[in-house]
């Protein structure tokens, strides 16, 4: 915290420096997008041309690339680019990862190393010094960077990524791209793109102990299918009176993702996702703030019968993930948030506490409210920025060329596998579309106990360069468990529609800060007092909602709708 | 005297306040200790407290067997002894002349050097500036840009103050230069402030990560006080809610604890011995100057 402190202090310094320095930059800033906006007009054109000047054009170009064709470049290159390094797979330089791209692709990486902790902090600290990588990979959120005209344009430049555009068309990304576009309607990263939302990895869920719910009289496999909030409830009371009574949930992530798990249900955005708390209605096409909508009333209702009946402490809200942990590890609670890395760990712990074979874990499909929604619909991922200084340094053609040398490593199936499972026939193996790690590597919930880790020892399954791709690569790296519950998740739950963009100019977004911040801090904590029982839904809810108007929520709902309609 | 009854009690009470104060105080470290030396699957059922289960040195052998760590510590030994030193010198060296009254300039130097206590260049200036003068990735980003502090050249400055101006008059009778009376007379009366100095400028060293984490972008030159901020707080401060799936695996909790008390236990060893100073550099400094 006191690090983001300092950082945010110093960089309000260094804006008013960077307004002083920057005039002149600007313009040339305006300069380079023109002309990308140009080439875009002129490789419009040639699109429109025969292969045959294609094919000429690619004649007198150093390097080799395109749909499905590897990347190559004729003189050895190196780019520069950022790194977040994983404590668990400490970076190494002879991991076979960098000789396999740069055996391939002639291409090598100029890195700098930044602890994953901390890489947003100095990734920001960099871009702002004018020291950025040209390569700025695993950005989640590169709204800081687009105003400053230190990043590029992305979406500017991708008629020049052949395998970016193809997966593009094929899996009909054009409305999910839209959700990232700035108020120049461009958009400035290029993100990781999935074929389904189950495979961003964002899909949270609670993972129960089958074993106790079993001897209890719960069979979640067949009640999961259809079931709402109220038969959830009901189970858990049937599991908490077989235990003897007491807690049987103590939830980690502060409450944060069952929130969010939850209010997605009712359609109300909470915890994680809280945002702004605006939803949108499709009936009538506008939107509304969702906090203090009925489906709220009865979303935090729902939550505090949990925290009421004593089958949830109220804890989950306050306290340390390693604690919520624990608890499940010994046995102490029966279920617990979880996503589809957590599993395995959960296994790997209680194997060393409650022993190999004495417990079954099962993660379950959400329970029901208003809608028959899974919680994730988003399709992209984090994604890559690209440096301005890169346009600048390289030139037009160089840009191409790295950005094709992207397209190739991060969007090709080609480089899919390689950054994923390696070099065929050293660390793995594929046959018939069934990838096989070989026995001697492991990987998160694959191979478990092999002498070496795929990512540790080889540099393979590295977070810096996975993202995105067909359901059939996301599937193949889960291991069979993971595989059933997605399998479970995508028969009994549709895919929530994508809600429309709504894009808000700088000053817009300025003036909702300052509506958003309080009000939504204001909502989040009435939230856990409904929930906890420190305020009563029912008593309290005519001053909640006068609160919420009081702290402008009429306002901002205003705002939004003239703009979605004006964008309309 | 006789204590009176009051008194006494008084005392009771006050040693037993205290000693519940010291356990507290101790309690996280020797948790820690006890951590360190336990089977995960002890730590993880939450059998561990006060003392180590299932008593292994398996972690302690696993760390010093991996390369990085002793290479991150032979970094950090470094930058505390190199670093220690010229800080020391530079620190010396300009609070001597601050405090001499008769050197008329030093109304204009001493605002000078107080001003940089409350007004700095800010993180990226001072990015820029070291990034520009070539010191980034290189030992001396450590070294230089924070050596000497503000407030310790206040301090020394006092203290200096503070010695007999008569022992520097003989010593320049006898034909002493400036420099020689101030290595050879000043600095020998002034070992309680300098080793007061040592020491916070040699734990300040020790502890730092965020110099490193600003100025270094190879691992090479990392030292372990940046490792163990990524290998705690790796797993906390990402975004949950958009992690990757391989993003969220955690670092074994017994290799966080070892790995503490391996960055803690010089600085806990040396501690007790020149703890006396640590008290006594304080007071000399600031109450008379």
């Amino acid at each position: 915290m006191k690090l983001k402190k300092v950082i945010s202090t110093l960089l309000l310094a260094a804006m008013v420096l960077g307004i002083v320095a920057c005039g002149k930059k600007g313009d040339d800033k305006g300069a380079n997008t023109n002309n990308a906006e140009k080439q875009t007009e002129t490789n419009d054109n040639k699109e429109a041309n025969t292969e045959d000047s294609d094919a000429k054009e690619e004649e007198k170009l150093d390097y080799t690339f395109g749909l499905n064709t590897t990347f190559h470049s004729d003189e050895p290159i190196t780019y520069s680019m950022m790194y977040s390094d994983h404590e668990v797979y400490p970076y190494k330089e002879d991991w076979r990862l960098w000789s396999a791209i740069t055996e391939r692709s002639n291409v090598s990486f100029d890195l700098n190393l930044i602890a994953r902790a901390d890489y947003d902090d100095k990734k920001s600290l960099l871009i702002n010094a004018g020291e950025a990588s040209y390569i700025i990979p695993k950005t989640y959120d590169e709204s800081a960077f687009v105003t400053g005209g230190a990043v590029l344009p992305v979406s500017d430049w991708v008629q020049y990524m052949p395998n970016y555009m193809n997966f593009v068309e094929t899996y009909h990304m054009e409305d999910d791209l839209k959700t990232i576009v700035k108020s120049d309607g461009k958009y400035y990263k290029l993100p990781g793109m999935w074929e389904a939302p189950a495979g961003t990895g964002s899909e949270y869920t609670l993972v129960v102990r089958k074993d106790i719910f079993d001897a209890a009289g719960v069979d979640v496999t067949a009640l999961e299918k259809d079931w709402n909030w109220d038969d959830f409830y009901n189970a858990l009371l049937k599991v908490q009176q077989y235990v003897g009574g007491g807690v049987i949930w103590s939830d980690r992530w502060k409450g944060d993702a069952l929130l969010n798990i939850v209010g997605q249900t009712y359609d109300i955005p909470a915890g994680w996702a809280a945002g702004d708390g605006m939803q949108y209605d499709p009936a009538s096409d506008s939107w509304y703030f969702a906090e203090t909508s009925e489906d709220y009333k009865a979303f935090v209702t729902l939550m505090s019968k949990f925290i009421k009946s004593g089958i949830m402490d109220s804890e989950t809200f306050t306290q340390e993930d390693t604690v919520a942990e624990n608890k499940f590890y010994t046995g102490e609670t029966l279920l617990l948030g979880s996503n589809r890395s957590m599993l395995q760990t959960y296994k790997d712990k209680m194997n060393e506490t409650l022993g190999e074979g004495k417990y079954e874990l099962y993660s379950i499909v959400i329970p029901k409210a208003k809608n028959n929604y899974q919680i994730a619909n988003s399709r992209l991922e984090n994604g890559i920025m690209i440096a301005s200084k890169a346009l600048d340094e390289l030139g037009e053609d160089g840009l191409i060329k790295m950005l094709r040398f992207i397209d190739w490593l991060w969007y090709s199936d080609e480089g899919k596998d390689l950054v994923r499972w390696g070099v065929e026939g050293e660390t793995y193996t594929k046959e018939n579309g069934v990838y096989k790690l070989n026995p001697e590597i492991t990987y998160v919930g694959l191979n478990p106990g092999a002498p070496k880790a795929l990512n540790v020892d080889y540099g393979f399954g590295n977070g810096v360069f996975m993202y995105g791709g067909t359901q059939e690569h996301a599937a193949s790296m889960l291991s069979d468990d993971l595989k059933e519950f997605f399998e479970r998740l995508n028969s009994y739950r549709d895919i929530k529609p994508l809600n429309p963009t709504v894009v808000f100019d700088e000053d817009q977004q300025e003036e909702m800060n300052l509506i958003k911040t309080p009000l939504i801090d204001y909502v989040k904590s009435a939230t856990l007092k409904f929930i906890t029982g420190q305020a009563d839904i029912e008593k309290d809810w005519d001053k909640y909602v006068a609160n919420c108007e009081a702290n402008n929520s009429q306002r901002y709902v205003d705002m939004y709708n003239e703009t979605y309609n004006s964008q309309k | 005297m006789k204590e009176s009854r009051g008194y006494k009690i008084f005392k009771v009470f006050n040693t037993i306040l205290m000693i519940i104060v010291v356990l507290l105080t101790l309690y996280p470290f020797l948790y820690l200790v006890a951590q360190s030396f336990s089977s995960e699957a002890a730590i993880y059922s939450g059998k561990v407290t006060f003392f180590p289960v299932d008593f292994n040195i398996d972690t302690y052998k696993s760390i010093i067997r991996q390369g990085d760590f002793i290479g991150y510590y032979k970094n950090t030994i470094l930058y505390a002894i190199s670093g220690t030193i010229i800080s020391l010198f530079g620190t010396a060296i300009l609070a001597y002349p601050l405090s001499k009254p008769y050197l008329r300039l030093n109304k204009f130097f001493t605002p000078f050097v107080i001003f940089t206590m409350y007004f700095g260049g800010g993180l990226i200036p001072n990015f820029v500036l070291v990034n520009a003068l070539g010191l980034r990735n290189t030992i001396w980003a450590m070294l230089i840009p924070g050596a000497i502090s503000t407030y310790f050249v206040l301090l020394m400055k006092a203290f200096f103050a503070n010695l007999p101006q008569e022992l520097e008059e003989a010593a320049a009778i006898d034909g002493m230069g400036t420099f020689g009376i101030f290595t050879k007379i000043v600095l020998p009366l002034s070992k309680p402030i300098m080793s007061t100095m040592v020491l916070f400028y040699a734990s300040g060293l020790w502890g730092n990560w965020f110099t490193p984490f600003i100025y270094f972008d190879k691992k090479e030159l990392w030292p372990v006080a940046l490792y163990l901020r990524q290998i705690i707080y790796g797993a906390q401060s990402t975004n949950e809610l958009s992690a990757g799936f391989e993003e969220t695996a955690g670092i074994a909790a017994s290799v966080k604890s070892a790995s503490m008390v391996l960055m803690a236990l010089p600085i806990i060893c040396v501690y007790p011995f020149i703890q006396k100073y640590f008290v006594q550099g304080m007071m000399l400094g600031s109450v008379k100057g």
